[in-house]
């Protein structure tokens, strides 16, 4: 990796964790959705300084979805009864499974091998998607058309209770 | 200026970390869904500097697809969760 794709890479790598940590600790819903999607724009980022260009702009579309589905009119606030004893527990353990995979991060190698990075590659990844690999693409696929479904449905069962 | 595997894999997993600690740090049920889409993110990360710096092995777009899979489920996932969530109030 040259020197222009390390810095967009630890520059992307920055601006994802930041949105990242600011979505859990912003009060409102817009300024979740804003920092989700710049979050996103960040993952992006990282797609293409990894050469992966196609992907950057899948996720670009789907976190900037994320963000409107977040900050939108139909959310709505569900509280759950967990006590801040029990919250507290749960973010040790993301520290602690940050510990244990970066452990594992930092003892993963591959042999390096040389890349012919900075191609779109739409063609091979069409390629993948609809040959290759056609039954994970029709199982996600499947999970969009079943999350649409209950989405629909769990909205029009709001209205009829109205 | 270089960054190698082992900085892709801790970048991925720092994405993982802070998903993991918005979907349990968050109070409010549908705001802890903004952590799903990130740690699919740190996945799809991971899935793509793997692909990027590995030697053997074809195809080697494969870590790109799944990156793009894993972007396409998590935006699904959270709009199941905003439309099953909608009995709440809102604020």
């Amino acid at each position: 990796m040259d020197s222009l794709h390390a810095i967009g890479f630890y520059v992307s790598a920055a601006v994802s964790l930041g949105g990242g940590l600011l979505v859990a600790f912003l009060p409102g819903r817009g300024g979740r959705g804003l920092v989700l999607a710049l979050s996103g724009l960040g993952i992006a980022g990282l797609y293409a300084s990894l050469s992966a260009d196609f992907a950057g702009l899948v996720a670009l579309v789907c976190y900037a979805g994320c963000a409107l589905l977040i900050a939108g009119p139909r959310y709505r606030v569900v509280d759950t009864p967990v006590g801040m004893v029990w919250r507290q527990a749960g973010a040790l353990a993301a520290a602690g499974l940050f510990a244990v995979l970066a452990y594992a991060a930092f003892r993963g190698d591959f042999i390096h091998a040389t890349y012919n990075g900075g191609e779109f590659g739409i063609a091979g990844i069409g390629r993948l998607l609809f040959a290759h690999d056609a039954l994970a693409t029709e199982a996600v696929g499947a999970l969009v058309l079943v999350a649409l479904v209950g989405a629909t449905a769990a909205w029009r069962v709001r209205e009829r209770g109205r | 200026m270089s960054a190698g595997l082992v900085s892709v894999l801790f970048v991925a997993v720092a994405l993982v970390a802070v998903g993991a600690f918005v979907a349990t740090w968050k109070r409010d049920l549908v705001a802890a869904l903004a952590g799903l889409p990130l740690m699919f993110g740190g996945a799809g990360v991971a899935f793509a500097g793997a692909a990027r710096f590995s030697a053997a092995g074809d195809p080697k777009i494969f870590g790109q697809e799944v990156a793009a899979l894993l972007a396409v489920a998590a935006l699904a996932l959270v709009a199941l969760g905003v439309g099953i969530a909608g009995r709440g109030t809102s604020r």
